[in-house]
């Protein structure tokens, strides 16, 4: 890479991304990560300004370290769940077609793997379950991202529809924060339609 | 001629977003749970083992651990803060870390502190970036869970105080790179030298105060940078008499 062409990618990946947290009613309906999926949400939420991707979104009440649900809207095939970290030398597992339901948590762990330096991630469970009015799996998972000492806990549904993968994950610290508002994700993921 | 267009760009690029940024930047470094007062006299705090990590920030800006540097930080830090205990006003008496589970849970518990001094500086402290539910409310309301009295040991205590530090120190390429940021016009910062000290109310798990920034001074591989880097991180606790950093 030209110096030039790196002091630009190292400012704007330096550049915080401060602004357009945003409210989400209780009882609205909304469309999620810019795509065909729609929830209606039980409670209030915030959305955050920040995209992990071009078809995510982030959504948490006490800052996505301590509570994190996201939105991923209709991955096509070939790409990333969420933004590249180091493409060059580790890059991202991409989203195929030809994945059953059950290669979904793999997908995530493996991802998880190389955009968070997560060494320890488990899947925890793993079950059919409808989604969005179609067949669809749920699983479980646990994991310590490699710049953290706290264990979390994650929760979520997937289903392919139309060839393009949708999830919605809910991940807390084990202590405290997952059982605070695992129910609230629940009824999240239980309202979402495409 | 193109090197010509990207200089422009990338001078164009730095202007726009310390301009865009500046108002948003505008960081707090203090809060304080409404209401609270600290109990005078015979107020019971466990100091829990600092979380502590030292490594060299490359040039691209990733954390590289560095053992001995961690070590060396730890040893001055621990020192210094048992140098400060003193004036802190109130008995205070060091976290006696247990084995196996014990153990494992308080380095889950510090490990969370973290995640919340993380969430409150990113979210509160940067009053442009707070969450619209916790901004109407216009307060500080901060919890690492009521759970938190079960942790063994704290049986006696009223509070709990956590410290954490995260030094990254720049490498030379760092340092060459933000030189020559600069002269793009571009800001980068080499080297990050985050301090988080927090105390929780024991009974409730409230976090009641908290000091945060990520551009403290002093460096913890010294012995009078460690001294320094405790005065800041203690700056303003509840009763001390601790002098801050900044009139030493």
């Amino acid at each position: 890479m030209k110096p030039i062409t790196l002091i630009i990618a190292a400012a704007l990946a330096a550049a915080p991304a401060y602004a357009g947290n945003s409210l989400i009613p209780a009882g609205r309906t909304v469309q999620v990560a810019k795509s065909a999926m729609a929830v209606t949400p039980g409670s209030e939420w915030n959305k955050l300004g920040r995209r992990p991707g071009t078809n995510g979104e982030i959504w948490t009440l006490d800052g996505d370290k301590l509570n994190r649900v996201t939105f991923y809207g209709g991955i096509a095939q070939d790409t990333t769940l969420f933004r590249e970290v180091d493409r060059k030398n580790s890059p991202l597992p991409r989203f195929s077609q030809t994945m059953l339901l059950t290669d979904v948590p793999k997908l995530l762990e493996n991802s998880y793997r190389v955009a968070l330096g997560s060494a320890l991630f488990t899947i925890d469970q793993m079950e059919p379950a409808r989604f969005g009015g179609v067949d669809g799996i749920r699983f479980t998972y646990s994991f310590v991202a490699g710049n953290q000492e706290v264990q979390s806990k994650g929760e979520a549904r997937a289903a392919i529809v139309k060839g393009r993968l949708y999830m919605i994950s809910y991940e807390a610290p084990a202590l405290h924060f997952f059982e605070k508002n695992v129910a609230q994700f629940r009824q999240i993921a239980d309202s979402a339609t495409f | 001629m193109r090197k010509t267009r990207l200089l422009a760009a990338a001078m164009a690029c730095g202007i726009s977003l310390s301009l865009l940024s500046a108002p948003a930047l505008a960081q707090e470094k203090t809060g304080v749970k409404a209401g609270f007062v600290m109990p005078a006299g015979g107020t019971r705090i466990v100091l829990m083992r600092p979380s502590v990590r030292v490594g060299a920030q490359s040039t691209g800006g990733l954390f590289e651990p560095n053992a001995d540097w961690t070590a060396q930080a730890r040893e001055n830090l621990d020192a210094a803060i048992r140098k400060a205990q003193g004036q802190l006003g109130h008995q205070v008496t060091p976290y006696e870390d247990g084995t196996g589970a014990a153990d494992s849970l308080s380095n889950q518990y510090r490990g969370l502190f973290t995640s919340l001094a993380d969430s409150v500086r990113e979210f509160q402290f940067f009053p442009g970036n707070r969450l619209p539910t916790k901004k109407r409310k216009d307060s500080f309301e901060w919890t690492i869970g009521p759970e938190a009295k079960n942790l063994p040991g704290l049986e006696n205590a009223d509070y709990v105080l956590f410290i954490t530090t995260e030094d990254h120190y720049g490498s030379a390429g760092r340092k060459a790179l933000q030189i020559f940021a600069a002269l793009g016009g571009v800001g980068i910062t080499s080297g990050v030298h985050l301090g988080y000290a927090g105390l929780v109310d024991v009974r409730t798990g409230e976090l009641v105060w908290l000091n945060a920034d990520q551009q403290m001074g002093g460096d913890v591989r010294t012995t009078e940078g460690a001294e320094k880097r405790v005065s800041q991180l203690l700056e303003g606790f509840p009763g001390s008499t601790i002098r801050s950093a900044s009139a030493q």
